[in-house]
């Protein structure tokens, strides 16, 4: 057999063969660690939250001058709420209630100046709130509110208002002791209730004035007597907020959320643009790598065609004649599949120290699904080549 | 084995007299295993054709061709490709010699697929056709007549029911020609296979069983 070999070889050019093992290993290091790279990128992105915890995405209608003329209405209805459920993305979504009487509030306390004010309530089902507090409880007889108010308006009075005003500064703590005045009006005279209100907690995720769910709709059963109207916030739940299809469904129907929450949402949709290009190239230049693969094997072969068909002639089989082509063509993939590895390897390694210099935690080894891609890529064209061999060859025997 | 033509008659040779043919003239001939034939004619009258059409590297025939009974029309590349290993051996009029390689390995390219001679048998047969010298050079650089004794060797080198020699013995003196001709008996005996060979009108030194104007 080895004079087989030896006889066929003869026959190749080094130079078609050496740029097909060039390009085909180029366009596979391209392909391999630019999916490593995004694999990594993914991982870090949703590393930086808790991956047991879900995020709570408050959404709203964006304002526009229509709502502000009473022309259109920002409520979400009950066929939105429907069609955002439906979304894959969302795990879980909830209406807020709002409140359908007039509410205000005043301080009661001699050691706090003067406060009134109009207000509103909001309400959602208790796993969707971020603060945990006993004292959360709506009981009817002891009559005290607990409340909950986004962190956001403690720090706008300690750092904005109360420092221009020379009042004091407010510690958490102490703002739960301070009991307000709530006064809920129900329709008609004299019909009016009032209660002691208290913030139990601040919430980082809801920007609004959360009072317990069975509270609101006690007290709108007892005093509501406005329209009821659709809600104009949602919370939803997505275990996966990196997924780019909340962004895309979200401005695609004039929603709005704060964006931070999403920001590798948005930023998942770059890296997906920049990988799909990258992988684009990376499948141009290995097509184009196997093309003068398949060509270089072809005229190989039709250069030894007279040999070939001596071959034949002393009783060599078509099979046996592809022989050394394959066997060349397996040494050249095996060469391709081994280099890209260790040259994807090589620039993980280098790019996840550099990442550590970024203080990002990426993995300096290879994503088991590389080697996958590599050996899955490399068979598939292989067989291609060895089906064309196997015919060009049998094409010459009789 | 047998093999037998039904009226066959390669292509080319329709165009051309074969008047007095013992072979493209009949209904049917018949060639037995165990038995040599010397088929005779000057150039052109189909002798290459003829041994192609058996070996099954040429197509174009009218008739039909069987070997023990099966057309040969009907056979498979695998069950061609075995025929060439086991029950058929060619020594080619163009030789078919590797000319980068040299007489030895040209030798072993064929017996590596069939490992049917032993290594001293081999150089026993260059000895007895005078070539032992000549089987570490490259066999383009032979001449014509030690190259035909290269394949002679080469033909050798396997199982076969049918030897088809042509014209084998073109280049080589009288003295040579007997030898190996001597040789491709004795092999043929040993193997109890059947001879079919091919030559010009100037062998009647060689014996056969049966001779066949083409």
């Amino acid at each position: 057999m080895r004079y087989l070999y030896s006889i066929l070889w003869k026959d190749h050019s080094r130079a078609h063969l050496l740029w097909a093992f060039l390009g085909t290993l180029a366009g596979f290091v391209l392909l391999l660690s630019g999916i490593q790279f995004y694999l990594d990128l993914k991982q870090v992105l949703s590393e930086n939250r808790d991956l047991l915890d879900p995020e709570y995405i408050v959404i709203n209608k964006k304002i526009n001058i229509g709502q502000t003329l009473g022309l259109s209405k920002a409520g979400f209805t009950p066929e939105e709420i429907e069609d955002i459920s439906s979304q894959p993305f969302a795990d879980q979504v909830a209406p807020f209630l709002a409140n359908q009487f007039p509410v205000s509030g005043y301080t009661d306390s001699e050691q706090f100046p003067d406060f009134y004010s109009e207000l509103f309530f909001e309400a959602i089902p208790d796993e969707y709130i971020d603060v945990k507090s006993d004292d959360w409880q709506w009981d009817p007889i002891d009559g005290t509110i607990p409340i909950i108010i986004p962190q956001d308006y403690l720090n706008l009075y300690n750092f904005g208002f109360a420092p221009s005003q020379g009042l004091p500064q407010i510690p958490k703590g102490v703002i739960s002791m301070i009991k307000f005045r709530i006064r809920l009006k129900g329709q008609g005279q004299g019909n009016y209730g009032d209660y002691t209100g208290r913030i139990v907690g601040f919430s980082n995720r809801i920007n609004s004035i959360m009072v317990p769910l069975d509270f609101l709709e006690w007290a709108n059963d007892k005093y509501g007597y406005f329209e009821k109207v659709d809600p104009a916030q949602i919370i939803l739940v997505s275990k996966d907020p990196t997924d780019p299809s909340i962004i895309r469904y979200l401005d695609e129907k004039g929603f709005d959320t704060i964006r931070e929450k999403l920001k590798s949402s948005r930023m998942n949709i770059i890296l997906k643009f920049i990988i799909s290009f990258l992988v684009v190239v990376a499948s141009i230049i290995i097509g184009l790598a196997f093309l003068v693969f398949l060509l270089s094997l072809q005229l190989m072969i039709s250069r030894s065609a007279e040999k070939i068909r001596r071959l034949n002639k002393l009783g060599y089989n078509f099979r046996e004649i592809s022989r050394p082509y394959i066997v060349l063509l397996g040494i050249l993939m095996v060469g391709v599949t081994g280099f890209s590895l260790i040259i994807t390897a090589v620039l993980t390694h280098k790019f996840s120290t550099m990442a550590e210099a970024w203080s990002l935690d990426i993995s300096a080894s290879l994503h088991g699904i590389i080697y996958g891609m590599a050996v899955g890529l490399i068979a598939l064209i292989s067989l291609t080549n060895v089906i064309a061999i196997l015919l060009s060859t049998k094409k010459l025997c009789k | 084995m047998t093999i037998r033509f039904e009226k066959m008659i390669p292509l080319p040779m329709l165009e051309q007299d074969t008047t007095g043919s013992e072979v493209w003239e009949s209904e049917s001939v018949l060639f037995e295993q165990g038995k040599s034939y010397i088929l005779e004619a000057p150039s052109g009258r189909g002798k290459t054709s003829l041994l192609s059409v058996i070996y099954g590297i040429r197509k174009d025939y009218q008739g039909a061709v069987f070997m023990d009974n099966k057309p040969i029309s009907k056979f498979s590349w695998r069950e061609w490709s075995n025929l060439r290993k086991k029950n058929l051996s060619y020594i080619f009029q163009g030789l078919e010699l590797f000319e980068g390689l040299t007489a030895r390995e040209n030798i072993l390219l064929k017996n590596s697929i069939t490992g049917f001679q032993l290594s001293h048998r081999i150089e026993e047969m260059a000895q007895t056709l005078g070539i032992e010298e000549f089987m570490d050079r490259k066999a383009g650089i032979l001449s014509f007549g030690q190259q035909q004794r290269v394949a002679i060797i080469r033909a050798l080198c396997q199982p076969f029911n049918f030897l088809l020699a042509d014209e084998c013995f073109s280049h080589m003196d009288h003295h040579n020609s007997r030898m190996a001709y001597q040789l491709i008996l004795e092999e043929c005996s040993v193997q109890g296979a059947g001879l079919l060979l091919t030559s010009l009108n100037d062998t009647e030194f060689l014996k056969a069983d049966e001779r066949k104007r083409l």
